[in-house]
This record gives structure tokens, sequence and C-alpha cells, in this order.
């Protein structure tokens, strides 16, 4: 199975307004694939199609097919919850809990029924390692969250996403919040993740889908306007629309 | 700026600055009312004395073995003593005002501490101690020695005399002990009852209520329940919950459940209220990433929004007490204004709100005593309010 997720005729509406038109994309394993487009083009809508947090807006009807593992996470009867242990998510601003540093890296888990002391310290701990930022939190781990910094509260957010052993990893404008020290912290640890992980990260700047993402994709008022390898979208673009957009002649 | 505008300027200002100082103003004399009429009755008596007076009729035995002890220096000018009988009065004012004969000093050697107390047939021993009330010695031989005619009279009666016929004596009273158990009591009971249906009801609503016209229809019936005058609980308390009590407790009348219970309803929906607005100000990004982690909606309430929410609904609950506290309307009916020492949940008590109003409306009304009692509900008040901001700051420091 070379692709993770299949994204098929999805067309999305919240109330009258399509807000996604159409969409087919196929999202490969262990990739980079970044979402690019100017503001309101619908990244962030198709974003959270795919682990289906777009089912807590009431007014958001979704119709087409998204197969994950090769199976249609929309149809009836579906398991959510267990889709949201497998996709996980990384909002554009931090949004740690306001609890312990250890405590919101031990939610997810916690929520899943484990309870022993022992394993929730042997996730928490390797869960901070692979977010790069174990180092920097492990004497106050009781301290919280809160006393971190914005870059260091984005990598906790990461360690809480990765604590749950997902498969894919969501990230939407992680690092547009974020100073550029910790932007560059973070795009080092997506190089990283990438290895083990499917990441989908949407991004409103375009160096930084260019230096991280293998595959881009370019929405432009809800349509999927190209799909390419990253290289190829930045260097020879095939639609007109996607060259003036990267070359900034709008947006 | 123009003139015009500098003048609208000065005169806005102007105008805060008055209203702010008005109120401050009144606060302040509210304030320095109730303390100036209520320090002076402020003591630790007051709050673990009786507020009714026991009374003992006590007799000696024939056979009296007096004292030898001489007068301690420390004793005051004021008190009069007797060595023969090793005791020293003095006279005072209780808290009502009237005159009383306070025992001062009593010797460990006093014939005094040998009485018997003449109501019980088996003529068990009675305990006489310094700040008993001394209100009649009667003699064989002489004049009776009352309160009326002073400690120094009953002095002198006592050194004249070898024997006495009876001794009445008092405890002094008028303390509120039982109306500072009661308020606890209620305000544990109405709590118990009105926090898990207010804070779970209010969970309902903000979290799992379906966004309808039920919904805000139970919204705003809560709301209008806010603003009705709490008599109205008070009458609702006496033809509901007063029946009930009686009918499914040992209860016989207004008692401290039916209290509670009237209060509980009361509050109910200040509870409500407040927890909502707690639970609406965490924010949604919470919620979604609770979800987005794999949790269910019950999880997201239980272990992210209602912990967040947790100081808000501290300072709610805190309000509630208030209101427990200050309450007196509604309770006139629905616990009774019959002042209490011994205090049982089934029975009539008053809170320390209605013990003012006890105070009051007899003529003449007992100010003083009303307004100490209001200086120890706003301590009570005072202290809460700490209590609950050192928690709230300690919990939002733990979590923010
Ligand atoms: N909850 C919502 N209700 C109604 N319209 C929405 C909602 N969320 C997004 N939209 C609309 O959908 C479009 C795409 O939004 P979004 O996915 O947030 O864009 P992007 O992330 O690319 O900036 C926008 O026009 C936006 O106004
Ligand atoms: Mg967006």
């Amino acid at each position: 199975m070379k692709n993770i997720l299949k994204i098929m005729n999805l067309n999305l509406y919240y109330d009258e307004f399509q807000a996604l038109k159409d969409i087919n994309i196929d999202i490969e394993n262990n990739k980079v694939t970044a979402l690019i487009g100017p503001s309101g083009c619908g990244k962030s809508t198709f974003l959270k199609c795919l682990n289906r947090m777009n089912d807590l807006i009431e007014i958001c009807s979704i119709f087409g097919e998204i197969e994950y593992k090769e199976e249609n996470i929309y149809k009836p009867n579906y398991d959510v919850i267990n889709l949201r242990t497998k996709v996980g998510m990384v909002f554009q601003k931090p949004n740690p809990f306001p609890m312990s540093i250890f405590d919101n890296v031990a939610y997810g888990p916690r929520c899943q029924g484990i309870k022993e002391k022992k394993r929730l310290e042997e996730i928490v701990i390797s869960s901070l390692k692979s977010a790069a930022l174990y180092e920097e939190v492990k004497d106050r781990m009781k301290k919280s969250a809160l006393s971190l910094s914005g870059g260091q509260q984005q990598r906790l957010c990461i360690a809480r996403a990765i604590a749950m052993e997902p498969e894919v990893i969501l990230m939407d404008e992680p690092t547009s919040s974020l100073d550029p020290i910790a932007t560059l912290r973070i795009e080092e640890l997506i190089n990283e993740l990438k290895k083990k992980y499917t990441i989908i990260i949407v991004t409103h700047s375009m160096q930084q889908a260019a230096r991280i993402s293998d595959n881009t994709a370019f929405f432009l008022m809800g349509e999927l306007i190209e799909f390419n390898k990253t290289d190829k979208i930045f260097t020879t673009p095939l639609q007109q629309k996607t060259e003036d957009y990267i070359t900034g002649r709008f947006g | 700026m123009s003139n015009k505008q500098k003048i609208i300027d000065i005169f806005q200002q102007a105008l805060t600055y008055l209203a702010a100082s008005v109120g401050a103003i009144t606060l302040f004399m509210i304030i320095f009312f109730v303390f100036s009429n209520g320090y002076k009755l402020l003591d630790f008596g007051l709050l673990v004395n009786d507020y009714h007076a026991k009374f003992y009729n006590g007799g000696i035995e024939d056979e009296i073995s007096y004292s030898n002890t001489i007068r301690p220096n420390n004793l005051d000018d004021e008190v009069f003593y007797s060595q023969k009988w090793g005791i020293g009065l003095k006279d005072d004012n209780d808290r009502e005002g009237n005159p009383i004969i306070i025992v001062d000093f009593i010797a460990d050697d006093s014939p005094l501490k040998n009485i018997y107390d003449k109501n019980n047939e088996e003529y068990e021993p009675l305990l006489l101690e310094t700040g008993h009330l001394l209100s009649k010695i009667s003699f064989y031989d002489k004049q009776t020695a009352l309160t009326k005619y002073g400690a120094e009279y009953m002095i002198e009666a006592l050194n004249s005399s070898d024997t006495f016929r009876e001794i009445v004596y008092s405890s002094l009273g008028g303390g509120i002990r039982g109306s500072i158990i009661t308020t606890f009591y209620l305000i544990g009971m109405t709590m118990a009852i009105a926090l898990p249906i207010g804070i779970f009801t209010a969970i309902y609503l903000n979290e799992f209520a379906p966004k309808n016209k039920i919904t805000s229809l139970l919204r705003s019936l809560i709301e209008t329940l806010t603003g009705v005058p709490s008599i109205i609980f008070g009458l609702m308390g006496l033809a509901v919950f007063v029946p009930l009590t009686i009918q499914m407790t040992e209860a016989t009348s207004a008692n401290i459940i039916s209290g509670s219970l009237t209060l509980a309803v009361i509050l109910l929906p200040v509870i409500i209220r407040s927890t909502e607005e707690s639970l609406k100000i965490v924010p949604d990004s919470f919620r979604s990433a609770s979800l987005a982690l794999g949790a269910n909606h019950t999880q997201t309430t239980f272990k992210v929004v209602l912990p967040s929410a947790f100081p808000g609904i501290m300072t709610g609950t805190l309000l509630a007490v208030g209101r427990v506290i200050g309450e007196s309307a509604a309770l006139i009916f629905a616990i009774g204004t019959a002042v209490k020492d011994d205090i049982s949940i089934f029975g009539k008590s008053t809170t320390l709100s209605v013990h003012i109003w006890s105070l009051m409306k007899d003529e003449p009304a007992n100010i003083e005593l009303a307004s100490t009692i209001a200086v120890i509900i706003l301590m009570i008040v005072l202290l809460l309010n700490i209590i609950v901001k050192f928690i709230s700051k300690k919990l939002i420091k733990d979590l923010y």
C-alpha cells in the first residue's frame, strides 16, 4: 500500500457555500505533503476532513469518499475515535491543556484506558524525545504546560499527538505563530518525523513548503489546482495559476 | 481639543469621581455603623455561649466548712469579696444592657462549691463557677439578696449569715453559638444538594444539550428564576418542603432540612448560570485538541473542560455560600425564627441573618447585638473570600 489516504470526489459545503470542489488526491506513505494556497481557499477545511474534525461543525456537509488504509472513513458506523488516534492533529495555535507537561502527553493514552504508571512514563518520555523536547523539560514534567514558550508548546502538542502512535500527523500552519528560530526547530523536527509518520502540513510560506515537503498541493478557491512533486511545483508548474501564485503575482 | 470638548470632558470626569465617592462613602458608612455598634459585645464568649441562660437552684448542706482564702491580690477594685464564703462578686451589664451580678472569683475551699441541685430528687451536686450570674440568694433570717440590690449587698448578706435557703444562678446566655451552628449546617446541606445538581445541569446545557428551542427555553426559564424574590421561594418552602420533611422525617415543624431544600432551589439558577459562564470561557481549542486525540465527548468534558472551568466554578460557589449566609426572608418561613441552643437538623432554629431579624423585631430592638452578629457575618464572608481567592489563585497558577 503506497498511498495511505485516498481522497475521491470530495465536495464540502458550509450551508450553501461550497468550500471544497471535487478534490481528488492521493497521499503517499511516509512523505511530507504540503498544502499551499491563499488564505480562505479551503486548506484547513480539507485537512479537517481527514480526521473528521468537521463533524463538529453542524452546518458542514460532506460528499465523496476518503479512504484511510482502503476503508472509507465517512461510511456509516466508522470508528471515528479510532481514526483520530491514527490520524493525529497539530493546530495552528499551540493549544496545550492547562495541565502539567506530563499530563498533556499522557492525556491521549489515558483516554484510551492506559492507567499503568510505568507504561505512561515510557510513552511520555519517548514521545517527548521524538518531539525533540525531552531535554528541555525533563526536570519539570510536573510544571504547567503553559509555562513553556510558544515553540516548546507547539512541540509539546506534537509530542501529545505522537503519544497516540499515529500513522498520519496533520499540521495546520504549525509555525505561523512562532518566531523564526522556533520555526526552524519545528521544520527540523518534521524532517526527522517523516521517517516514521506520514505528514500533511498546511503552510502559508512557500519557502517552508519547498524546504520540508516531498509533494505539494496548490488550492485555490476550494479547488485543487495542481498536485505534484514539490520540486516540480516550484520549478516547472503545469498550471498558469500555480506559477502566478508561487511567483507572488497574487494571493 | 476645542474648549467645549474640554468642558464636557471635565464634567464627565467629575461625574465619575462623584459617583465613585458616593459609592465608597456609603459602603464605608455602613461598615463603620455596624462596627461601631457591634464591636463592644464582640468576644469569644459570644461565639461559644448559649443564647438562652440556664438557671440553677442550689441548696446547701447543714454542716458548712467556711473558706479560709483571703482576698487574692489580683482581684479588681470593683469586686466585692467574702472570705467566709470564698467568693468575689462584681456588678456588670449583660449584652442586652440589664444589670447582672457576675461571679468574678471562687476559692477552691469555698462552701459554695458544695451546693446541690434543689430541682433534682437525687440532690446532685451543682458546679458554681466564675462567669456565672448570681440572680438571687434567699436567707432564713433576712431580706433576699437580688440582682437589683447589687453585689455589695449580696456579699454583706452572705458575710452576716451562716447559711442560706437557696441560691439561684445562671449561665451568661446571649451567645450565638446555636445560630452559628445552624448557619454552617445550612451551608453544608444546601451546597450538598445544590452544587452537584447545578453543576451537572450546567454541563448538560453547555456541553451536551442540542442547540434547539427547548434548550434555549430552559435557559431563559432558569434566568427568570434568578430574578424571583427569595420570599416567594420561602412561601414555596413553607408550602412544599416543610410538609414534605414533616412527613418523611421525624421533624414536626419547619426545620433545617426544609430550609436547605428551599435555599437549594433559590441557589440552583445562580449556580447553573455561574457554572455555564465558566464553561463558556473555556477555549474551544481545548475541546478540539482533546477530540483530535481520540477522546470522546464525555472524556473531553470531564477531563479538560471541567477542570479548566474550576476556578470560575469555585467563585460561583462562593457567591452561593454568601447567599446562604445572607438570606433571611425565605428562611423565616422555611426554618423558623426561634433562636435555639441545641441544634437538630429536624428542628427549628435561626441562622445568623435571621437571628438579626429576630433581635430587631423585638421592642426595643437590640441594635448592639444585631450589629455584633452583622460584624461576625461580615468576617465570615471576608474569610470565605480570602480562602476562595487563595485557592483559585493557586489553582490558576497550577493550571495556567
Ligand atoms: N465553520 C465554518 N463555517 C462557515 N464557513 C467556513 C467555516 N470554516 C471555514 N469556512 C469558510 O470556508 C472557506 C475555507 O476556509 P479555510 O478552510 O479555513 O481556509 P484556509 O485554511 O485555506 O485559509 C473560507 O471561505 C471560510 O470562510
Ligand atoms: Mg487555515
